[in-house]
């Protein structure tokens, strides 16, 4: 039996059913996350395992105790808010400290502890500021820290860099990765962002319409998405059905699947047809309808009689005659031509 | 030469000097006047008192009458304040809360005293509590428990502004999955923050009760009189002790109004900047 059991959880509003018997295991110390769009349930299943939510069927078990009727007071939950949370009226130290003076725990204990949980956010000196006085980043460290400090089981964090610019958020997001793999913390992330899951999570959980749609490592989620949705959602996948490659001058496609996708980054474009590799795969013919520079990325939008193909490459100048108008030859290895399903 | 935006910038604030002496003359000299009135000898056919004198205020404090009436007007505001804010603010809290769907009930039930005039409201009162199992006609507690109509718009303005202000439901949460059972979330966190409103709420009801003269006459009058009956009986006898009571009247609502706005303005440096502040309720309480 995993650390965290999640069994056929369903959670019906107003007679829509936001969660449709959801099921997620995490084994001790994971590091796992919950990604989709807004309304997709993620926040709602979080806020579930934290107690906020009753639900109204299935199973919530934690470290083997079966928490789905508890007060959220009883779970040992620590949860981090997108809004942070924090305590106004108290400073930093008093709000780190509000979980353990609630157990009643001695007060040189509280100060040892919260004075520890301080040194780790990196906020010494700050202990006497109130929320006011810090800056986004800052808060959101307190109100990590407060969340920690009780060494809950399982730590849950809602969207908790959303309010964040972006420098400052990929900072904190590899912070709260190395505390949490130092405090060997099981962590539930909620987010919508895939950039953000695919870099810190072990694993991802793909949330829709209140179901699970694809679960896995960020490798396996990235470059093999099951279905329509997740290609869709994780990346910049071109994603075809058979019909719109019929009568395409496209050569190789396989004779199986309906659906199919293609990361741009593996498409192999050249002007030249013998350029574009030589293993077995799809090749196709069109030219350069738009071609964008993203840093260090050139996106090129390819017409291949009317089908739109997106190709990513790295941006090096020694690339020559990839300029819009210019007829162009793709490639895309077997192994890379995804077969999905379709999405409702 | 002269700069014409610099002249237009200086003609715009003569203006508004302009404006803002004339509304503070409008404010101020009728309270001069009364001031004035109160510590003259005589002052009738001048256009200055004839002599200064200290004797109505001497009058007025040695007066026992006066100073009952004064403990009798501070005794059942104060009382009214401190049931309205125990009983209010909790179920404003749930209410908000846990069951917003019951919001537009409850915030028709405490609007009505704005529909209600004074008179129709003692009326009614008197008809209910005169006899029957709860005969309480005459007695402070009828007073109380129309002054708690009174104020009820008030207080569940501000602490419902305040409320909002905060994100009480998300402290609330916060506060809940660190350990807190919800009694103890309620003390510890949400009313500290909300305290600078209900400051606000208090003051503002305190001052309201204590300038209240229809419900006072009509409720208890002589029987249990407050300063308002008080002075209005004083008006019809002597004009310079019905000042002096004015202007005492005004320097006691003033002394309080200045201490809870410190109260509030030092609980409310403290905390979040979008926490409940008086500045942010001030705007709520006119309803």
């Amino acid at each position: 039996m995993s650390f965290v059991e999640i069994s056929n959880v369903v959670k019906t509003y107003h007679q829509v059913r936001v969660l449709d018997r959801v099921s997620l295991s995490i084994e001790k110390g994971e590091f796992i996350t919950l990604l989709g769009p807004s309304g997709c349930g993620k926040s709602t299943l979080l806020r579930a395992i934290a107690g906020l939510n009753p639900i109204d069927e299935g199973r919530i078990m934690v470290g083997g105790r079966d928490i789905t009727h508890l007060p959220p007071k009883k779970r040992d939950v620590g949860m981090v808010f997108q809004s942070y949370a924090l305590f106004p009226n108290m400073t930093v130290f008093e709000n780190i400290a509000f979980g353990l003076k609630m157990e009643k725990l001695d007060k040189k204990e509280i100060r040892r502890a919260v004075s520890e949980m301080i040194s780790l956010i990196e906020l010494e000196g700050k202990e006497n500021h109130y929320p006011h006085e810090l800056s986004g980043g800052q808060q959101q460290r307190v109100a990590l820290a407060r969340s920690l400090v009780k060494e809950p089981t399982v730590l849950l964090l809602d969207e908790p860099l959303s309010a964040l610019d972006a420098q400052i958020r990929r900072t904190l997001r590899n912070e709260i990765r190395t505390i949490q793999k130092r405090l060997n913390m099981t962590t539930i992330f909620v987010t919508h962002d895939q950039e953000e899951a695919l870099a810190v999570s072990d694993r991802i959980y793909v949330m829709n319409h209140g179901t699970i749609e694809q679960h896995g490592t960020p490798q396996e989620i990235y470059t093999s998405p099951r279905s329509e949705f997740v290609a869709n959602f994780i990346g910049n996948y071109n994603v075809w059905s058979r019909e719109q490659l019929l009568h395409k001058p496209i050569r190789g496609i396989p004779d199986r699947g309906e659906l199919f996708a293609v990361r741009p980054e593996a498409i192999h474009i050249s002007t030249e047809p013998d350029r574009t590799g030589a293993q077995q795969g799809i090749v196709a013919e069109g030219f350069i309808s738009m071609a964008t520079v993203l840093g260090n990325i050139m996106r090129y939008e390819i017409d291949v009689q009317g089908l739109q193909v997106t190709v990513d490459t790295l941006h090096r100048p020694s690339v020559e005659g990839l300029t819009p108008g210019a007829p162009v030859y793709l490639f895309v290895p077997e192994s890379e031509w995804k077969c999905i399903e379709r999405s409702i | 030469m002269s700069n014409p935006a610099r002249t237009a910038r200086s003609k715009g604030r003569w203006w508004h000097i302009g404006v803002t002496s004339v509304v503070l003359a409008v404010l101020i000299i009728p309270l001069l006047a009364t001031f004035l009135f109160s510590i003259s000898t005589v002052w009738q056919n001048t256009i200055l008192p004839d002599g200064l004198t200290l004797e109505w205020y001497g009058r007025l404090f040695s007066d026992e009458r006066f100073l009952y009436a004064i403990g009798r007007s501070f005794l059942v505001s104060a009382v009214t304040v401190v049931i309205s804010l125990a009983i209010m603010v909790p179920a404003i809290f749930v209410v908000v809360l846990y069951f917003p769907g019951l919001e537009k009930m409850l915030q028709s039930v405490v609007l009505l005293p704005f529909a209600l005039p004074g008179v129709v409201t003692a009326v009614g009162l008197i008809k209910i509590y005169s006899s029957g199992p709860i005969a309480i006609s005459g007695t402070i507690w009828i007073l109380i428990g129309a002054y708690f109509i009174v104020i009820m718009p008030y207080v569940y303005q501000s602490t419902r502004n305040s409320l909002r202000s905060i994100h009480a439901a998300q402290l609330m949460e916060a506060a809940e999955v660190l350990g807190a059972g919800k009694v103890k979330a309620f003390v510890f966190v949400i009313l500290p923050n909300i305290m600078p409103g209900m400051m606000v709420a208090s003051l503002l009801s305190f001052s309201i009760l204590f300038s209240e003269f229809v419900l006072a006459n009509m409720l208890v009058g002589g029987s249990y009189e407050v300063v308002q009956v008080y002075l209005h009986r004083m008006l019809a006898t002597d004009g310079h002790m019905s000042s002096a009571i004015v202007f005492t009247f005004f320097v006691i609502i003033s002394l309080l109004f200045a201490l809870v706005l410190r109260i509030g303005r030092g609980k409310s440096r403290k905390m979040n900047a979008t926490s409940a502040t008086p500045a942010d309720n001030e705007g709520g309480v006119t309803a």
